[in-house]
């Protein structure tokens, strides 16, 4: 990450602009054991309020990281009922970074967010949908599977 | 903007940065070796 990842323009920008980036040693006890990290780099969204929202284990490139922190920060607002916010965000990762390993739970979660916060059911069938075009044998895909009768 | 990523190395300032400014943490668990 050090090598490739973390000195990319780009990356160093995202960070900036959307996180407070906090780095601690693999066996910085408590926290180690708190977070039970057994692998590295672990990488976790954390809200202000040190609850996890997003967690990651092993290498991201660059192109693969923008729409991984994308997510954590679209899970990061869903979980806290703010769903325009985690619209904007995970919108931002499909449109942006739509073939990324992201994607599909993005898609899932587009769904899941529009329904809760409109009670409309056409958006979690949408996303089933979207997901059976692009993403047929992924795990969202399956996860979705009851919303196509929707 | 900075050319580096400028982490912060305490978890209780990441936080109440975080809390200041509104803004969740990355926290990276890393290896050095």
């Amino acid at each position: 990450m050090d090598t490739v990842t973390y000195p990319e323009s780009k990356v160093v920008r995202f960070i900036e602009e959307n996180f407070i980036p906090l780095r601690l040693l693999s066996d910085s006890k408590p926290h180690s054991e708190k977070f039970n990290i057994k692998w590295t780099p672990t990488l976790i969204t954390l809200s202000p309020e040190a609850q996890e929202h997003h967690r990651t284990v092993g290498f991201f490139g660059p192109e693969e990281l923008i729409p991984s922190l994308l997510l954590g920060l679209g899970k990061y607002h869903y979980e806290n009922d703010r769903f325009d916010e985690a619209l904007v965000r995970l919108e931002q990762l499909v449109d942006g970074y739509g073939k990324s390993g992201s994607a599909p739970e993005a898609i899932f979660l587009v769904g899941v967010c529009s329904y809760k916060r409109s009670h409309d059911a056409k958006p979690l069938k949408a996303a089933y949908e979207k997901l059976s075009a692009a993403f047929p044998d992924n795990e969202w895909t399956k996860r979705a599977y009851p919303y196509r009768l929707l | 903007m900075a050319e580096k990523i400028q982490w912060r190395t305490e978890m209780d300032d990441a936080l109440c940065q975080g809390q200041k400014v509104g803004k969740p943490i990355l926290l990276d668990f890393f290896n050095p070796n």
